[in-house]
């Protein structure tokens, strides 16, 4: 597939906090169907990567491509970079469903209210129609019967999963995963990972930064170790996990498992 | 005279009765503060003694003055003195009107206010003592009096700082109302240095900002003293 | 002293009442969009606004309302260059210049709690609405407002009890508020205590009012924050 028919492609993405450079060039090309788990120690730049591409963080350069449209750019007077248009930016980001470490699910609505907000608000979706495909999508998740609860009332679990729903609702093109699991206690891990999985057989196309090693080995196609700012190594898990290709990637590896 | 000069501190300047209104202020505010914390202590503690009717009396005080205009405790305070001071009196034979001075009445009507405020303060205080303290004094085998003396009263203190400096503010601004009795303090002395000059909006404006200066510096005290005063403690993040 | 006494001033100063209350809800209305343009300065990210709008809140928080109030009714009406303005048929009126005064200084305090309030608001879930392409009013309006809204209910419930305390000030520049006709008939009277007792009483009952009523829309609004019913 060209880079134009890819669901994502980021291209030579830099990123620096003052003086400190967290991404020092990093491209991928995700097509429709991937799943690119993207693993690395903490300050490799990771989360800082996710969330360029959908410009939580303002990347210095490089471009982001969303199912062929290329996020406009510009620079400011004191030379930093920011977008170009407010509009793209806010349309581009209602394309991809972004799910977040500590959830964020807005605390004064109910679930559902939750889910229908994005679709009824951003994209203009008559009200009927959103209530019932996220009403689908929580029984997809296993929420059903929580659809009036306020997160308040949930468990982490209970909450990320209602947050996945969240970011479905908006029928994304890429969905984008910062560490989804990290904060969840680890019996609650479990039923977020399936129905993550469950998306993956779908055929969805996901980015997700994890540490969760035994997922990114059975579920992606493909994995990505980002080290200081770089990529360190990319390919199918297989490849990786054998440890034949790079040796920074064992010992970290061996050191997850500790 | 030109508008600078009436501030001067030469013959026809009011620069010093301005500066002894304000000190009079700071006089009066100190002592109902203080006064405020004798009531807000006994409020706090008949609160926190569990005893019910304590308790409700406490609320009661606290809901009182806290659903009152400030105005009308300080008439109520000056006049309610008085009438009582000269009807005591002619049970003893004494005819005539007797006043109560009014930096007292001031200070009482600004003490009763505040009272009711630092209750509040040093309620949530002594509550946020970790109550592990207070075991390990007793099991070290200090009585009550010991440990109220040296283990709550002055981590009280120091919790409540905060609101204290709060309320030490506001006791400042009420004073301007003890003007309503006449005491010659900052609010009293710039009306009649307005009224005698016929220069409102100099004396006025004069007056606002000797009670800027005032809070700005004794905000900053305070500030320092609760640095001083938390040194050492872990604090949650603001 | 005789029921018909009691019930008489009663009478008058309930009559006094409606002016107490327009100045305490217009002061309240003009305060809160005052206060909302000197936070909009304040959170506008341009140092000049910001420096302005700390100033405001200092200068008026920092100082007592009856000398504000002075500066309005007697300092503002004595400069000839007022007298001359256009402000001035506005400025003559005793009744405006209190409301004038009394906007001005709640919004100081207002604008202090809509502060706190934007403060509180989880950056986590602002950026959730971002991440689905909520920017500009429909974030404010949809997420930033309800949440800090909600967080500024019981701090904004004192402030407008507050203002009611406040009110009372207007009664020492000829506006005859239920503190006025109290002392009046104080004055009258000879009585001490009935008329501040009793306009104790309407004040403490407007405060109880306003209270409860905060109390009532804060828990319609934040079933969020208390335990779920089984």
């Amino acid at each position: 597939m060209t880079a134009e028919t890819a669901a994502l492609t980021v291209m030579d993405m830099h990123k620096s906090f003052g003086q400190l450079k967290v991404l020092r060039g990093i491209s991928v090309t995700a097509n429709d169907g991937d799943v690119i788990s993207i693993l690395g120690s903490s300050g490799s730049g990771k989360s800082t990567f996710l969330r360029c591409i959908n410009l939580l963080e303002t990347p210095d350069s490089g471009t982001v491509t969303v199912a062929g449209e290329t996020i406009k750019m510009r620079r400011r007077r004191d030379g930093r970079a920011e977008p170009a248009d407010r509009r793209q930016v806010d349309r581009i980001r209602s394309e991809l469903g972004m799910v977040f470490q500590s959830f964020n699910l807005w605390s004064h609505l109910t679930v559902l209210e939750n889910l229908i907000e994005g679709p009824v608000h951003v994209q203009k979706r008559p009200r009927a129609e959103c209530v019932e495909e996220a009403r689908a999508l929580l029984a997809k998740v296993g929420m059903s019967e929580r659809e009036s609860y306020y997160p308040a009332h949930l468990s982490g679990g209970q909450q990320q999963r209602a947050a996945i729903a969240r970011a479905l609702a908006m029928r994304p093109k890429v969905m984008l995963f910062d560490e989804p699991t990290s904060a969840l206690d680890p019996e609650l891990v479990g039923e977020v990972l399936r129905v993550m999985r469950a998306l993956a057989e779908e055929g969805r196309t996901m980015l997700i930064v994890t540490h969760e090693m035994g997922f990114a080995r059975d579920v992606s196609t493909r994995v990505m170790f980002l080290h200081q700012g770089l990529v360190e190594a990319e390919g199918p898990p297989q490849e990786l996990f054998s440890g034949a290709t790079s040796e920074r990637f064992r010992q970290f590896i061996s050191k997850e498992r500790a | 005279m030109g508008d600078l000069a009436i501030f001067g501190f030469g013959e026809g300047g009011w620069g010093l009765s301005l500066l002894e209104g304000a000190a009079m202020t700071l006089l009066v505010s100190a002592c109902g503060l203080l006064i405020g914390a004798a009531i807000g202590g006994l409020v706090a503690w008949a609160r926190l003694s569990g005893k019910r009717l304590a308790g409700a009396v406490g609320e009661g005080y606290a809901a009182l003055f806290r659903g009152l205009p400030e105005l009308l405790i300080v008439y109520f305070v000056y006049f309610g003195t008085s009438t009582a001071l000269t009807e005591t009196a002619l049970l003893f034979g004494h005819e005539g009107f007797i006043g109560v001075p009014a930096f007292a009445a001031g200070a009482l009507a600004v003490g009763v206010i505040s009272g009711a405020y630092q209750a509040e303060v040093f309620r949530a205080a002594f509550l946020a003592i970790a109550k592990g303290e207070l075991e390990a004094a007793v099991s070290v085998g200090m009585n009550r009096a010991l440990m109220a003396r040296r283990i709550i009263l002055p981590q009280v203190l120091r919790f409540a700082l905060p609101g204290l400096g709060n309320l030490w503010q506001v006791a400042l601004k009420d004073s301007s109302l003890i003007s309503v009795t006449g005491l010659a303090e900052l609010m009293r002395v710039s009306q009649v240095g307005a009224g005698s000059t016929h220069r409102p909006f100099a004396f006025y404006l004069g007056g606002a900002a000797l009670y800027l200066v005032m809070t700005v510096i004794t905000t900053r005290v305070f500030d320092i003293a609760e640095a001083r005063a938390t040194r050492g403690m872990r604090r949650a993040a603001v | 002293m005789d029921l018909d006494f009691i019930s008489r001033t009663f009478v008058r100063l309930i009559a006094a009442a409606p002016l107490t209350l327009t100045v305490w809800l217009l002061s309240v209305v003009f305060g809160a969009l005052i206060a909302a343009g000197v936070t909009w300065l304040r959170v506008s990210g341009v140092k000049p606004f910001e420096l302005f709008a700390r100033g405001y809140v200092l200068v008026f928080r920092g100082t007592p309302l009856l000398i504000q109030l002075f500066i309005v009714y007697y300092g503002l009406a004595s400069l000839p260059a007022v007298r001359a303005s256009f402000v001035w048929p506005i400025l003559r009126d005793a009744f405006n210049c209190a409301v004038l005064s009394l906007a001005l200084c709640t919004a100081a305090y207002q604008a202090e709690i809509f502060r706190g309030a934007l403060l509180a608001v989880p950056h986590g879930q602002v950026e959730a609405a971002r991440a689905c392409g909520m920017s500009g009013f429909l974030l404010f309006r949809r997420v930033i407002f309800p949440i800090a809204m909600r967080h500024a209910l019981p701090p904004y419930s004192t402030e407008m009890i507050s203002m009611v305390k406040a009110t009372a000030l207007v009664s020492l520049v000829t506006l005859w508020d239920v503190m006025s006709v109290a002392l009046k008939i104080r004055n009258d009277t000879l009585v001490t205590y009935l008329p501040l007792i009793l306009a104790g009483a309407i004040y403490f009952v407007v405060n109880y009012a306003i209270g409860a009523g905060f109390l009532a829309l804060e828990r319609k609004l934040t079933p969020h924050l208390r335990p779920r019913p089984i």
